[in-house]
């Protein structure tokens, strides 16, 4: 699960002016056609990097994403959430493996890109930076954190890079068990009883501005993007995505009875754009920057996991094997 | 630590925060090549890597990786230095045209023989052949299996550096169909929820 | 009529499971490599899923619903075995004790395709294909670990030396072992045990480990008839904290 507002570097386009003019207008041709750039292809420097970068967050955005559900996979009510949680954490896991794989098709190692998430090199997804008091705001995260991946996630596996839109073809199939059991644990807890209504209601409060920033900086304060948009490594804007969502699944919000937290949220009929308080930035970007309730703790969890795994993973080291770049 | 996790509370003091021992970037695990066989009779075809110490426990980590959803019968493992690979072609040009003719004579070994037909899409297997190297598996390959057709991109692999799933180890996915609570056909909330909303409207009439 | 040997069984059969599969699970997120996270994790769900499948055959025997018998009975009502509620420590004691118990496991249910209760020897088929996985996954980390480094080596022998005891308490007797032999339903715990050893001995043959003299070991029992260690309640309580704010709610 992953959202949009990539942090995407300043751009400086005047290194594009240094790439060979007729590879460059082949690449972005085969782009325009809409055929997908394999890791073999030539392809710009600026592209390696950003591709790199992108896919690399999400990844990371995956592992570290798998622990604030995590926090109830021991704690799940009955045999059918217990096992669903269970599985839905592990293909977190499963996803960071994936994309994780892709990304090194791009020629950086795996182990390079867990060293800096861990030193803190490198970022990921801001909403896992906040802390899931109850089984509600797991269910929060299970239902509508994913549904946000999702509608992210669709749109970038139309994207030019070849390992990565495969790799989220395969990511979205299996997407759609974590939505609809998501949406199946609210529509339980919203047809249960007053308690159960009750902490679904206090989650929805405490995720809603989270949730609004999880598709990044709006698009008036977001920096420019558009030779990205160009080569298909970006493949909306921020507020377009966000807009999607709400489109998507404010109706369906208010349909079990639950009210947002925002007194301007409402559609504008005329535009079919939706009118929302302006999330606040500013701590947006304080916590991307570490200073949110569980950035610390979430890359100590990782980094503690690396530092126990040590053993094993020196143990079978062996100069036979050589670590090499995957084929696609 | 202090968490809401209490899998997090329960994990031991290691190291010292936020400092990692960096990993040689190529002093690491190798890199394996799965291969899925999603049906009996239909090919197999690519779906990704694990990074793995050797070629068994690559195929141990394989299947669950990569078949833990979804139909599947069999699936292989090999290491990414044991595949062939040729150039990578567009348009009407099939990699089988930019190859050099093999003189390698006639061999007998076997390879395993995949195709991109397709940019963006897998490799999928072609078939096999018998030939003394990797280079004349494709020259052969060009004759035997491609007939004419507009191939991106080939692979080949000797057949003997796989590691095969087990005629007995077949077992490993028959419950897999059974496995419903990985399935997003067994979270159907319809009922419940339509249920919900006729009683809040009876409740407000 | 009540079938106290038969249900017996299936409450063993069925809390080992769960407790080890609920375990288990905590290593995920957490796990040594990303690939070998995944599959510890699929293992897990696979043995919770058997718990299920098997509470599900108690309910049929007029049990309560497999989600009451899990998530509300106390630690003196279970019959697991006490090395499965031992916290999971490192990840060589995990895997030890992924060895030592699912190798016990794969020949249980081989031995129960054969029970003259048809619907455990329909369930056991199912949990026999899945085990094969389980033991061919133990088997290729206890090999190559178990032959590696000084460093590998001695921390599997020490989880060895440590989980030996309580493995053996796995095959504590049932008060009604010689009526489900007599049935036929399960061909009792010391047949299992014997083929359990062979088999163990065998495996730990191929690496730089040994076997513990197990003829001198007292085996530690005692969760079979629901007298644990100090680690169960606390994970009952743990895996039951959302479901016991109300028992009556749907979740």
């Amino acid at each position: 699960m992953y959202g949009g507002g990539n942090t995407f570097e300043g751009i400086k386009t005047d290194s594009i002016a240094q790439e060979d003019p007729t590879k460059l207008a082949e690449f972005e041709a085969r782009i325009e056609r809409g055929e997908k750039i394999e890791p073999t292809d030539w392809m710009p420097q600026l592209y390696r990097k950003q591709l790199i970068r992108m896919i690399e967050q999400h990844a990371h955005s995956e592992i570290i994403g798998a622990l604030p559900e995590g926090t109830w996979i021991t704690r799940a009510p009955g045999f059918k959430r217990k096992m669903a949680l269970m599985a839905k954490v592990q293909d977190e896991v499963g996803h960071a493996q994936l994309l994780y794989s892709a990304a090194e098709t791009l020629g950086k190692p795996r182990e390079q890109m867990i060293d800096d998430l861990i030193t803190g090199k490198s970022k990921y997804s801001n909403i896992f930076n906040y802390p899931t008091f109850t089984w509600a705001d797991c269910c929060f995260i299970s239902w509508l954190v994913d549904a946000g991946a999702i509608v992210n996630q669709l749109a970038n596996a139309k994207g030019s890079y070849g390992p990565y839109c495969r790799a989220l073809d395969r990511i979205c199939a299996e997407e759609s068990f974590h939505l609809k059991y998501g949406h199946h644990c609210v529509i339980y807890l919203a047809s249960g009883t007053q308690k159960q209504r009750q902490m679904f209601q206090e989650a929805l409060n405490r995720w809603w501005p989270p949730m609004m920033h999880f598709f990044g900086p709006s698009d008036k304060i977001s920096v420019h993007t558009e030779v990205l948009m160009k080569w298909k490594v970006k493949m909306g804007t921020n507020d377009d995505m966000r807009n999607q969502f709400l489109d998507m699944y404010v109706p369906k919000i208010w349909e079990l009875g639950f009210s947002i937290p925002d007194p301007n949220l409402k559609k504008n009929e005329e535009t079919g754009r939706w009118n929302y308080t302006e999330p606040d930035w500013e701590e947006f970007k304080r916590v991307i920057n570490g200073d949110g309730p569980c950035n610390k703790e979430r890359l100590e969890v990782r980094r503690i996991a690396e530092e126990r795994g040590k053993w094993v993973r020196e143990a079978l080291k062996t100069p036979k094997t050589k670590y090499v770049m995957p084929l696609a | 630590m202090n968490s809401l996790d209490p899998r997090v509370v329960r994990l031991p003091k290691v190291g010292e925060e936020g400092k990692i021992f960096p990993k040689a970037p190529l002093d690491q695990f190798g890199t394996f090549e799965v291969f899925v066989q999603p049906k009996e009779g239909k090919p197999f075809q690519h779906e990704g890597i694990v990074h793995a110490p050797n070629l068994e426990l690559a195929y141990v980590l394989a299947k669950e990786t990569f078949t833990r959803r979804f139909v599947c019968v069999s699936i292989y493992v090999v290491d990414t230095r044991d595949v062939f690979v040729s150039p990578m072609t567009d348009g009407n040009l099939s990699a089988y045209e930019v190859l050099d003719e093999a003189k390698d004579g006639v061999g007998s070994k076997n390879f395993e023989i995949y195709h991109l037909v397709k940019r963006g899409k897998q490799h999928v297997h072609a078939g096999s052949v018998t030939a003394a190297s990797h280079a004349g598996a494709m020259s052969k390959a060009k004759f035997e299996l491609a007939q004419g057709k507009v191939v991106y991109n080939i692979w080949a692999i000797e057949t003997s550096s796989i590691r095969f799933t087990m005629p007995e180890d077949r077992e490993f996915w028959l419950t897999l169909p059974e496995k419903k609570f990985r399935d997003a056909a067994d979270y159907k909330g319809g009922d419940k929820l339509t249920k919900f909303l006729e009683k809040n409207q009876t409740m407000k009439n | 009529m009540e079938n106290l040997p038969l249900k017996e069984l299936l409450y063993k059969m069925a809390d080992d499971q769960l407790i080890l599969g609920h375990r288990n699970s905590e290593w995920t997120g957490f796990g040594p490599l990303l690939e070998e996270d995944i599959a510890f994790s699929s293992m897990a769900q696979d043995k919770v899923g058997h718990s299920l499948a098997l509470y599900t055959l108690l309910h049929q025997l007029g049990e309560n619903d497999p989600d009451t018998v899990a998530f509300t009975r106390n630690a003196p009502q279970f019959h697991n075995c006490v090395f499965v509620e031992l916290p999971n420590q490192e990840y060589d004691f995990s895997l030890i004790r992924h060895f030592l118990y699912d190798s016990a496991e794969a020949l249980r249910f081989e031995m129960l395709t054969a029970s003259s209760y048809e619907p455990l020897a329909q369930v056991a088929k199912k949990i026999r294909a899945e085990l094969r996985y389980h033991t061919l996954h133990a088997k290729t980390w206890i090999n190559q670990l178990g032959s590696a480094t000084e460093e590998s080596v001695s921390r599997l022998q020490k989880s060895l030396d440590y989980a030996f005891p309580y493995a053996l308490g796995i095959f504590e007797q049932s008060p009604y072992e010689s009526d489900l032999i007599a049935q036929r339903i399960f061909a009792g715990e010391s047949v299992l045990k014997e083929q359990w050893l062979a088999k163990v001995e065998e495996m730990l043959a191929k690496t730089s480990l040994h076997m513990p003299d197990w003829k001198v070991i007292q085996p530690i029992t005692g969760g079979r008839i629901g007298k644990h260690s100090e680690h169960l309640q606390p994970l009952l309580d743990e895996m039951s904290e959302v479901f016991r704010i109300d028992p009556t709610a749907e979740w």
